[in-house]
């Protein structure tokens, strides 16, 4: 049960409505919108974080997944198992980004491999990456992608401490879909 | 001119902002929007901060303030807080009209030399019909005051929150204020809106944003998009009117009304008064 009561729709605040026009808005939303000036530029600022964006669908979902996943962030490990799968990634990659599988052998492309390590880094700090992580990953990413890869990571352990700190509920579909997945 | 200032000269924002003092009142009537009583959580604004409030209100081009509650005479400095709030922009404060005797009566009177209006509750000619919604002595206590504060010099209006407006108690109600030495001017009626514990008693009319002025309103918990926006059912604050829950610095939640101002059709303005 989450620890704040989740805003439901017809007590949604002005700056909140549109947020609910679509439907249920999922329980970040409703539980941002107890304070609408925050939710109005944070409910952006995510959908930029986790919307398309030049960094492949697959190569997010490592990112998301994996810092989740370390985290020990239900919510968000329940919710991104599924993205991470229509994102093509398979079931055994998403059991070891949830840190229930080793990434050995599961993971071989060493793109991805560099991507992983700098993940652990950034998301388990503290500290700076050593000159050789550095290297590897900018090897294999541009710039952009570093600082897309870094964000994406970093704005994933904001929200892993806000969704386990609040215990947001994971939606019923989403806990559907992992059990017909053997995933729950 | 500020932004504000503008909204307020095109119409689009009427020039009046509110504060809820506090939430707690003596009294627990049978359509309070805030389900006020005694042991309501206090929810306090304090002194100090109405009057820096009011200050920046007045800078961004606010005309008038309101205060509102709640009970704003349970607050200890009450009067001295309005005569401050008098000194930046004119006053208008909601009163149940209970509390005014002996020391608290007395400390009214630099009231009458400032621009403040004292708006006391009073529904019924009828002490009965008066008190079965406002509570027990509720009639006395106000004809009581009314006339003690004009002979102070105080400004006082009445305000009549009826449920149904019979042409018959209507005009003994009328000639009731005349007599206490309140024009007809200074009377208002107000309906009832459905919300807080008018919701449990089954009470009043129904009021979405688009029907009610967007008088910015701040509050403890935030601010509003009007004085019937912070309302309380259940014990939880209704939210379907919040702006922002930040209050200062005024900008704030003025920038949020003024955005959510310029999605709305300048009739919201309301040809009702509700206040």
């Amino acid at each position: 049960m989450s620890r704040v009561a989740m805003i439901e729709k017809p007590q949604a605040p002005l700056l909140a409505r549109r947020f609910f026009e679509r439907g249920d808005p999922g329980p970040i939303v409703t539980a941002l919108a107890h304070v609408p000036e925050l939710l109005e530029t944070t409910a952006p600022f995510l959908g930029s974080i986790y919307g398309p964006s030049h960094l492949s669908p697959r190569l997010k979902e490592i990112v998301v997944l994996r810092t989740s996943g370390l985290l020990g962030c239900h919510y968000c490990i329940e919710t991104h198992t599924v993205v991470a799968l229509d994102s093509g990634l398979s079931r055994e990659e998403t059991l070891a980004l949830r840190n229930e599988a080793t990434i050995e052998g599961r993971f071989t492309d060493e793109r991805e491999l560099a991507l992983l390590a700098w993940v652990d880094c950034v998301a388990l700090g503290p500290g700076c990456p050593d000159e050789k992580m550095v290297s590897e990953l900018k090897a294999r990413f541009s710039d952009a992608e570093v600082v897309e890869i870094t964000m994406v990571c970093a704005a994933t352990v904001m929200l892993n401490r806000f969704c386990t700190t609040l215990a947001l509920p994971t939606s019923p579909a989403t806990l559907a879909r992992l059990s017909e997945e053997g995933l729950s | 001119m500020s932004a504000v200032a503008e909204a307020i000269s095109s119409g689009r924002l009427p020039g009046r902002m509110w504060m809820y003092s506090n939430y707690h009142c003596n009294l627990a009537c049978s359509y309070c929007l805030t389900e006020s009583a005694p042991d309501a959580a206090k929810r306090r604004l304090g002194g100090d901060r109405m009057l820096s409030l009011a200050r920046e209100a007045a800078a961004l081009g606010f005309r008038e303030v309101g205060v509102t509650g709640g009970e704003p005479f349970l607050e200890p400095d009450m009067p001295e807080t309005l005569v401050g709030l008098a000194e930046i922009m004119p006053v208008v404060v909601l009163t149940n009209g209970t509390l005014f005797t002996g020391r608290r009566l007395e400390r009214m009177a630099p009231l009458g030399e400032r621009d403040v209006r004292v708006q006391i509750s009073l529904d019924s000619s009828d002490p009965v019909a008066n008190d079965t919604m406002r509570g027990p002595d509720n009639f006395r206590k106000v004809v009581d005051a009314i006339p003690r504060l004009i002979d102070l010099g105080v400004k006082v209006r009445i305000a009549s929150t009826l449920e149904y407006v019979d042409e018959t108690d209507l005009s003994e109600l009328c000639a009731l204020h005349r007599d206490l030495g309140v024009p007809d001017d200074d009377h208002i009626v107000r309906p009832i809106v459905r919300r807080g514990r008018a919701v449990d008693n089954d009470m009043g009319m129904s009021a979405a944003a688009g029907d009610l002025p967007p008088e910015l309103t701040i509050t403890a918990d935030g601010a509003f998009w009007s004085a019937f926006g912070p309302t309380v059912h259940g014990g939880r604050l209704d939210t379907d009117l919040l702006v922002t829950r930040t209050i200062a610095p005024l900008r704030i939640p003025a920038a949020a009304m003024l955005r959510l101002v310029q999605d709305q059709p300048a009739s919201v303005n309301g040809d009702t008064e509700f206040i």
